[in-house]
């Protein structure tokens, strides 16, 4: 998989910084596997925080504290299960690891060949994350957001003004952002979404259309 | 007799690598410098997290004692105060417990895996506090492991001795920026109020440092 499109350095950075969301950290860490130059980037961040580990000056702790940790240690050593087969949809798409184990709904139906399916995230003040599959030749409607969206492509393609993205490609839009993604003929597209926010639709059509769209 | 000539001539590079400070803005990318050996005292803790996911007490009792001081020094420079960053510091210790078989020996470093882990438990608790916002039970909720762990993100231990010179070679603003946000954690409004600066500046700044620490990790930009 070759990937075109990247997070931006301000996200990367937000990121391996732990100043994002739970949900936009998904979907980062979903790129990340995909991205080999990105997760070589985003590691060289994190190894900055264990260097400084490393060489800070360590402040003792309460007599005792050792024992007291040693004495909640679980009888049991964790294992390491085997490999989970990972999550399917229907779509037969592989999820990403970092969403093993997440609570994953049901597909929704949208709009005419948009389905979506939340993903659920401890975090109430955070992104909402959703998977959203689109068929083949799709035009999403024309919109803007109010907050930020953040995309990685499962399968499948989709093109707007800022130009084709497949598996592995990352695409970020906020309030500056207008744009009408179209779902590339040929396959289903699905993707990982975190947005905080929501859509607004744009045009006469749109502000028709929008008290009845639901994302 | 050229060839005697030819003996006298110092390798290509070898004069301007001379002239060169360590500091020089200019440098080769790191990864082009001869490598300091690492220093023999070092504390190789990699093993010791193999050791404990096997359920080697021992190892971990180490692992604590070189470990858990220092976690509980980097939650005190973030502001946490001293009783709550100690028993943070152990939470995180006993993660370590519970996670040391998702450790990958090969390449990962070790503090930096650790590191993450109490930065995690960090985020998680401070996130559950504000969820709640309810009267403190007990000191620590029983916070789960939200944040995703990056397992798949970290440095080996070769490049994190890298990037140890790279850090060397920022400036001393730059390398404060970096320390507030990747160390500390601290949002950018806050690193602006701690450095009276405006917001702006400290993201310029951090762009900067991360513009530069790519160039001299030889990386792609």
């Amino acid at each position: 998989m070759t990937v075109h499109h990247h997070p931006t350095d301000e996200t990367l950075a937000a990121h391996a910084a732990g100043a994002l969301d739970i949900g936009r950290s998904l979907v980062v860490e979903a790129h990340l596997e995909a991205c080999p130059r990105c997760r070589c980037w985003v590691g060289s961040l994190h190894a900055v925080g264990g260097l400084m580990l490393a060489d800070i000056k360590p402040m003792a702790l309460s007599p005792g504290a050792l024992d007291r940790t040693l004495a909640a240690l679980p009888a049991q050593v964790p294992v390491q299960s085997p490999p989970r087969p990972r999550a399917a949809t229907a779509e037969a798409i592989t999820l990403p690891r970092i969403l093993e184990g997440r609570r994953i709904g049901e597909w929704k139906w949208l709009g005419p060949g948009i389905h979506r399916c939340d993903i659920e995230v401890p975090d109430a003040d955070g992104a909402r994350v959703f998977l959203l599959r689109a068929a083949p030749g799709t035009r999403m409607p024309h919109h803007t957001h109010t907050g930020s969206e953040l995309t990685l492509v499962l399968s499948g393609a989709f093109a707007h003004e800022g130009g084709t993205y497949r598996a592995g490609d990352f695409d970020e839009a906020d309030d500056d952002v207008e744009h009408q993604p179209v779902v590339r003929p040929g396959a289903t597209c699905v993707c990982l979404v975190a947005m905080t926010g929501d859509l607004r639709l744009v045009g006469w059509l749109g502000r028709v259309l929008q008290p009845f769209v639901r994302i | 007799m050229l060839a005697t000539d030819n003996r006298r001539v110092a390798p290509r590079g070898t004069l301007r690598r001379l002239l060169r400070s360590p500091f020089n803005r200019d440098g080769p990318p790191i990864s082009a410098m001869p490598q300091p050996e690492p220093p023999p005292t070092a504390f190789d803790a990699s093993p010791l997290i193999v050791a404990v996911a096997r359920g080697d007490r021992a190892a971990f009792a180490r692992l604590f004692e070189h470990f858990a001081p220092r976690i509980k020094a980097m939650l005190m420079r973030t502001g946490l105060a001293p009783q709550r960053a100690e028993d943070l510091a152990q939470e995180t210790m006993l993660t370590v417990w519970r996670k040391a078989h998702l450790y990958n020996p090969e390449g990962a470093s070790a503090p930096a895996w650790i590191f993450t882990i109490a930065r995690n438990r960090r985020i998680d608790v401070l996130r559950h506090d504000r969820l709640e916002a309810a009267p403190a039970g007990d000191a620590l909720p029983d916070a789960t492991d939200e944040s995703p762990l990056p397992d798949v993100a970290l440095a080996s231990a070769e490049d994190a001795e890298r990037l140890r010179l790279a850090l060397a070679r920022l400036s001393a603003e730059q390398l404060k920026v970096v320390t507030l946000s990747f160390f500390e954690s601290r949002p950018h409004s806050e690193i602006a109020d701690m450095l009276g600066i405006p917001l702006g500046t400290v993201k310029s700044r951090l762009r900067l440092a991360m513009g530069r620490l790519r160039d001299l990790l030889g990386e792609a930009p």
